[in-house]
């Protein structure tokens, strides 16, 4: 009996040696939450940094809209009937008679017929989600797809 | 090995468990419980805003791409109760800039900020340099008083201004009757604004706006109402519109209207009445349209038409072969049509007559005779195949059907047909009459009057097609009542005719009916005239409405119609007849 607790002691661990591994690895699974912690932190902050940006460019597209529109009203009024007469009074233009007007034959002149307002096709650019999903996705759901469903990263879904 | 003070620490490490135990079942339960979806609502409710994304309204312009209607940036003007330092001087600024009232305005910014009441609305509709003039105010105040400590110190802080879209019309006036306005809560009023209501406010979109940016989605694609291309040309409006007004001085009229439209495609070139509206000021309706006078007489007003309608009965008996040209007529002074005597404009016998001759001298006993020939029957098939009675459809708001009594309804009498063959006894619109006589400027084919040319709707333009009516009359009849109109113009030496155009058309003076039968000292002037004859660009319809300075059509509306026509032909680029066909021999 008092052989086998020799042996034991003489090939057991001193117990600060066993503290000293516990406190390790202890310290090793805090630094790793620490690190996943960090790079949870890092994302989520970059996420959320895109997220204001996105919303902020909304508010920017709205007042572009509006600007827009009162551009548009702005130069109708200074081409308005009323402002385009005036000019022309103050060029010293009148309205013309009938039988002041000589009327020629061009060979070739074609109406330009309808007028055309339909604004004109921009560059096409294929409709696809306008958020990426990392900016959506959650840590662990970028985690689960990337380790369960590599593939699926190479494939983006376009609409025709 | 145990310490004198462990059990201190073994009862400090059971509390701690069980309260850590306690939290873990209470979180459980209140996830779990029956409120728990409630209070997930209400946490949800608190974590963004429902927003209203609605889009632009569509604009609106005429034929040559000119904007009628647009729209620009106006703001509300409002306040966050918590943030208000000084009620009254935000009561003062929004007076004195806005022109709010100041008792108004003040009962509002003074209420107590609570969960309940958090912000107030104080002004809609503020223009840009009124949202200036107050933002330099605000930055004055801070500047000045910013540092004063008192309760009392001038501020206007609490005030928030958030944008929006308003209609605007960049020339004012200008074809209002057409358009109609826009109203505070963005609903189309009259004319095209209410016609096409639906299609130019577009589709609003009712959005959840996280405040999360973690959460932010994808904003729907708001595209911006249809627009809409007016067959109107605003030269020509405008034009119409000043000899309107320049009508109603001269003559004394209560109201004048003139419509233009091509005869071939429907299109109505301009259409301008009176009273109009600078539909920026829309609020200022009640006070100029009194005493529910219509928004636009052209196509909402009816009344009897007169002698104008005489081409439509003698179109109708040609075709019907009751009658030709030649045909003679002896004309007593009076005839007598179920029981009813009916006498000449002067009273008096106008002995014997061709058809050209009841046109010309616009003999009522001719045209009650013809009618007859024609028989009931027929004259009411005709005058239904012309459309009377009928809306046109044109493409505006509160448009009137007319009236046309027909044999066997219980207000028709045989005295009727002698009546309504001379335009008595039967209501029509403007734009009725410039539907039906259509048929006789374009050779037999009647035109649905058009006033939207194009629509514009996600980037593409749709345009519309004239669309024929009907024939209610040969080409035939159609020539041989061209000619006889445009001969009897120049056998008459009309105001209406215009020196190097032929000109094809009738003069129409109405007597007035009251509850005490008709009275001839108020009448309805009117003429309807096309041209040029062989090739006709454009039917144009004048009425006056009571003129005072004459009661007959041929002194008050020929030379309106002379006018008209001397600005059109320079304005549509028509050459006089003589060029016209040297022009095309030299093609």
């Amino acid at each position: 009996m008092y052989k086998v607790q020799s042996i034991t002691q003489a090939y057991s661990q001193a117990p600060w040696r066993k503290q000293l591994q516990w406190i390790g690895l202890f310290m090793l699974a805090l630094i790793l939450a620490a690190m996943v912690a960090g790079i949870y932190l890092s994302v989520s902050a970059q996420a959320s940094t895109a997220g204001r940006e996105i919303q902020i460019m909304y508010g920017e597209m709205e007042e572009i809209r509006r600007n827009i529109e009162d551009s548009e009203s702005q130069l109708a009024i200074l081409n308005s009937n009323a402002v385009m007469e005036k000019r022309a009074e103050e060029l010293n233009f009148y309205p013309v008679e009938s039988a002041e007007i000589f009327y020629i034959l061009v060979p070739g002149y074609i109406d330009p017929g309808q007028v055309s307002l339909a604004k004109p096709p921009g560059v096409t650019i294929p409709k696809t989600a306008t958020i990426s999903p990392e900016y959506t996705e959650s840590l662990m759901e970028w985690l689960s797809e990337r380790v369960f469903n590599p593939a699926s990263s190479l494939v983006q879904e376009v609409e025709p | 090995m145990k310490t004198a003070g462990s059990w201190r620490f073994t009862t400090l490490g059971i509390l701690i468990t069980a309260m850590a135990v306690f939290i873990v079942i209470q979180m459980l339960r209140i996830q779990i419980s029956p409120q728990a979806d409630a209070l997930r609502d209400k946490g949800e409710l608190y974590s963004g805003t429902w927003r209203t994304l609605t889009p632009a309204r569509g604009q609106i312009y005429d034929r040559w791409g000119h904007l009628l209607a647009g729209n620009n940036t106006v703001y509300e003007v409002g306040v966050i109760l918590s943030e208000v330092e000084n009620p009254s001087t935000i009561a003062l600024a929004m007076n004195a800039v806005v022109d709010s009232d100041y008792d108004e305005v003040l009962a509002a910014t003074s209420t107590e900020a609570s969960s309940e009441a958090v912000y107030a609305t104080l002004a809609r509709f503020v223009t840009e340099e009124q949202k200036l003039r107050l933002e330099q105010l605000a930055k004055e105040m801070a500047t000045a008083y910013g540092n004063r400590k008192d309760k009392n110190r001038p501020s206007l802080a609490g005030l928030t201004y958030d944008p929006r879209l308003r209609r605007s019309y960049p020339e004012k006036d200008l074809a209002s009757n057409i358009l109609g306005f826009v109203n505070w809560e963005g609903e189309g009023f009259f004319g095209v604004e209410e016609r096409f209501n639906i299609e130019l406010a577009g589709n609003p979109q009712r959005v959840w706006v996280p405040f999360d940016p973690n959460r932010v989605e994808e904003l729907p694609d708001n595209p911006e109402g249809t627009s809409l291309i007016l067959t109107i040309d605003r030269t020509i409006q405008a034009e119409l519109e000043e000899i309107v007004e320049s009508t109603i001085k001269d003559t004394g009229s209560e109201s004048t209207t003139i419509l233009v439209m091509n005869p071939k495609t429907g299109d109505i070139l301009g259409a301008a009445t009176s009273p109009r509206l600078d539909l920026n000021e829309f609020w200022r309706y009640d006070e100029i349209f009194e005493d529910s006078t219509p928004f636009n007489r052209a196509v909402s007003e009816t009344y009897e038409p007169g002698s104008v309608y005489k081409v439509l009965t003698m179109a109708a008996a040609i075709d019907g072969g009751a009658v030709k040209p030649k045909t003679s007529f002896l004309d007593t002074g009076s005839i007598e049509v179920g029981g009813t005597i009916i006498r000449n404009w002067n009273s008096g016998a106008w002995g014997p007559q061709d058809m050209l001759g009841c046109m010309q001298h616009s003999l009522n006993v001719c045209l009650a005779w013809v009618a007859t020939e024609l028989g009931a029957n027929k004259f009411y098939q005709y005058m239904q195949d012309f459309g009377i009675g009928h809306i046109t459809g044109v493409d505006l708001a509160g448009e009137s059907p007319g009236h046309l009594k027909l044999p066997g309804d219980g207000d028709w009498y045989e005295a009727d047909l002698g009546t309504n063959a001379f335009g008595q006894g039967v209501a029509v619109t403007p734009i009725q009459m410039v539907m039906a006589v259509s048929a006789l400027a374009n050779e037999g084919q009647m035109v649905f009057p058009r006033i939207v040319l194009s629509m514009i709707d996600n980037g593409k333009q749709y345009n519309t097609s004239p669309r024929s009516s009907g024939s209610p009359i040969s080409p035939e009849t159609a020539q041989k009542i061209s000619k006889m109109l445009a001969t009897s113009l120049e056998v008459e030496s009309s105001d209406a005719l215009v020196e190097g155009y032929s000109i094809a058309g009738k003069t129409g003076t109405a007597e007035i009916p009251t509850p005490y039968g008709y009275t001839s000292s108020q009448t309805n002037a009117s003429f309807v005239g096309w041209g040029p004859v062989d090739d006709p660009r454009f039917l144009v319809y004048v009425w006056l409405e009571k003129p005072s300075t004459s009661p007959w059509g041929s002194v008050v509306a020929s030379p309106v119609f002379r006018q008209v026509v001397e600005r059109l032909v320079v304005l549509m680029n028509i050459p006089t007849d003589e060029i016209r066909h040297q022009l095309v021999e030299g093609q």
